[in-house]
């Protein structure tokens, strides 16, 4: 797989802030990269580094193995944070100008807006969107040129529900065509749900890197509940694989293991003769994960 | 250097505002160089006359004098046009486009061609409205006729493209040092027709400074050394002797000036985090 990105020790110092420090990091093709970190982390200032608006104190990042970092930009699709457009300009004005800077064919700006929902509003002028449809049109002048990589700064900040699940398959359908994702995301659900790799920034340090899918192992967590809970309780005690019972908000939390399920689990309590009213198998969640990364460093 | 322009192109296309402030330059432009005969025939009317001649005979628009006479005067409406380049200038930092334009794909050097282009054509359109109406007007008023006339005195019209494209490329350089545009026409449009004018007439007039050091100084001025470009004609026609070439030391020093902008724009754009 080639590199799409090699960040070698880059810094950045904002004043007396160490915005970023000594960051290295390689993504590679085809990879859906999350940058996990809270508000204030160095995401944004990493993202701006490798785009060029801010320029590093020390270190260096190359781009598709050393292609020019201006002509490489023209091959990336990029928002950071805020949608940042002519506000007395429509949807298609604006996307001109993108398309103007990336060189791509103006032909691009119709289907591209229906791809994110906008075509109906092209020729409505930015001022009168609201957050979600500004945020979608950044998305739109991101996907313009059919960029092999995509950066993405917080790109379901500010959208209803609805908007973040449809933003969300977008980013699925894009990934699915290969293309790689780089996303800043301090919602760890959002990295859960759709990168296959990540780094997490604390202070603009990296405090871990990997895939997804190491560190969310094997589902070895279960909620529980019945109309007794303390009879529940101390017939799970009994059982010999079940450990680490603990009560939670009217339910309980425990552990199992040695291959025990959670239908093997329904039939014991059934046969104790308690009826579960509540049976739920909790994936290992990256927030637990993200949490016990921040806290052993 | 066609791209870059394109860009500022598709930006100002469909911005009404930058339409509505370039037709009310025009027009300003228009009155100013197609009125001077009607003030003089007002001045008549008001009963003035120098030393016993009728204004109205005054050859203001003969050739080859109508363009040092019209540049002059167009010259004081360039702060109006220094105006729609710190808009332009203003709405790509406070829209943070200029930082989308680079995320997108430019270099910084691209914006910069991008906006000096703006600001060569908005320069050129002014310049080719005084050709345009300094043919006019001489045909109409002329006393002498004929191309050796007509074309003679031309570099006062490219002076008078310099004077406008070194004026706003300070507005460019001011507009990015001080990010709000309301602050910058107002200090602009202070100091070019008020703060400097007068600090010269003092260093160069007043008792105090006259005939000594302090009274070189003005010449050097920002502003100072552009309204040099194109000298006051119409003491002419008083004293019939006037300069009418365009000194080479304004040359050099708007020139001069026109450096410093360029390089504190490259230093400031190549400097400043876009966040």
């Amino acid at each position: 797989m080639t590199n799409i990105l090699e960040i070698n020790g880059l810094s950045k110092r904002f004043g007396k802030v160490q915005a970023v420090t000594d960051l290295n990091l390689t993504i590679k093709s085809g990879q859906v990269y999350g940058i996990l970190g809270p508000n204030g982390s160095g995401k944004t200032t990493t993202l701006g580094m490798i785009l060029d608006v801010v320029a590093p104190t020390s270190g260096q990042y190359q781009w598709f193995e050393g292609e020019s970092n201006i002509s490489a930009r023209k091959r990336i699709g990029a928002i950071l944070e805020t949608p940042c457009f002519y506000p007395y300009m429509t949807a298609v004005q604006n996307l001109r100008i993108t398309a103007h800077i990336k060189q791509c064919s103006p032909d691009r700006i119709e289907p591209t807006l229906k791809q994110v929902g906008l075509l109906e509003r092209k020729d409505h002028k930015f001022k009168t969107y609201s957050l979600g449809m500004k945020q979608r049109l950044s998305i739109a002048a991101a996907l313009l040129a059919d960029p092999p990589v995509l950066i993405l700064d917080e790109p379901t900040n500010g959208l209803d529900p609805q908007g973040i699940a449809e933003i969300r398959q977008l980013i699925h359908e894009i990934a699915a065509d290969g293309k790689t994702i780089i996303m800043a995301s301090h919602l760890l659900d959002e990295v859960q749900k759709v990168c296959t790799h990540f780094c997490v920034l604390r202070q603009g340090v990296k405090l871990h890197e990997g895939a997804v899918e190491d560190i969310l192992g094997e589902t070895n967590e279960i909620e529980v509940s019945a109309n007794d809970l303390s009879s529940l309780e101390k017939t799970l005690k009994n059982h010999p694989d079940v450990e680490n019972i603990e009560t939670e908000h009217g339910y309980l939390t425990l552990q199992i293991k040695n291959d025990l399920n959670a239908s093997q689990l329904n039939s014991y309590c059934f046969d104790q003769g308690i009826t579960l009213k509540r049976l739920v198998t909790r994936t290992q969640s990256l927030e637990q994960e993200f949490l016990k990364i921040l806290k052993e460093k | 250097m066609i791209r870059a322009f394109k860009l500022e192109w598709l930006k100002i296309r469909n911005y009404r505002t930058f339409w509505v402030l370039l037709s009310m330059y025009i027009l300003a432009l228009i009155i100013i160089s197609f009125g001077g005969m009607f003030f003089l025939e007002y001045l008549k009317s008001k009963g003035a006359d120098f030393e016993g001649i009728d204004p109205t005979i005054l050859p203001i628009y003969d050739f080859p004098d109508i363009w040092q006479n019209t540049t002059y005067l167009g010259s004081f409406l360039k702060v109006l046009l220094a105006f729609i380049v710190i808009i332009s200038i203003n709405n790509d930092q406070i829209y943070n486009t200029l930082r989308q334009n680079v995320v997108d794909g430019i270099s910084k050097k691209e914006f910069l061609v991008s906006k000096l282009s703006f600001i060569a054509g908005l320069a050129l359109i002014s310049t080719f409205i005084l050709f345009i109406s300094g043919l006019i007007n001489g045909s109409i008023y002329s006393h002498v006729h004929g191309a050796e006339y007509v074309f003679d005195e031309m570099e006062f019209l490219a002076a008078y493209w310099y004077d406008i494209f070194v004026f706003c490329t300070l507005a460019f350089l001011l507009s990015l040092l001080i990010k709000k545009s309301g602050f910058v026409i107002i200090a602009i449009t202070l100091y070019t027709l008020m703060f400097e004018p007068i600090a010269g007439l003092i260093l160069i007039e007043s008792p105090w400074f006259k005939d000594t050091f302090w009274s070189n100084i003005p010449q050097f001025l920002p502003i100072h050394s552009l309204n040099d470009l194109i000298n006051v004609p119409f003491p002419k026609y008083i004293f019939r002797e006037i300069e009418d070439n365009i000194p080479l030391s304004a040359i050099a020093i708007s020139t001069g000036w026109l450096i410093i902008y360029l390089t504190s724009i490259v230093f400031i754009l190549n400097k400043r985090d876009l966040k």
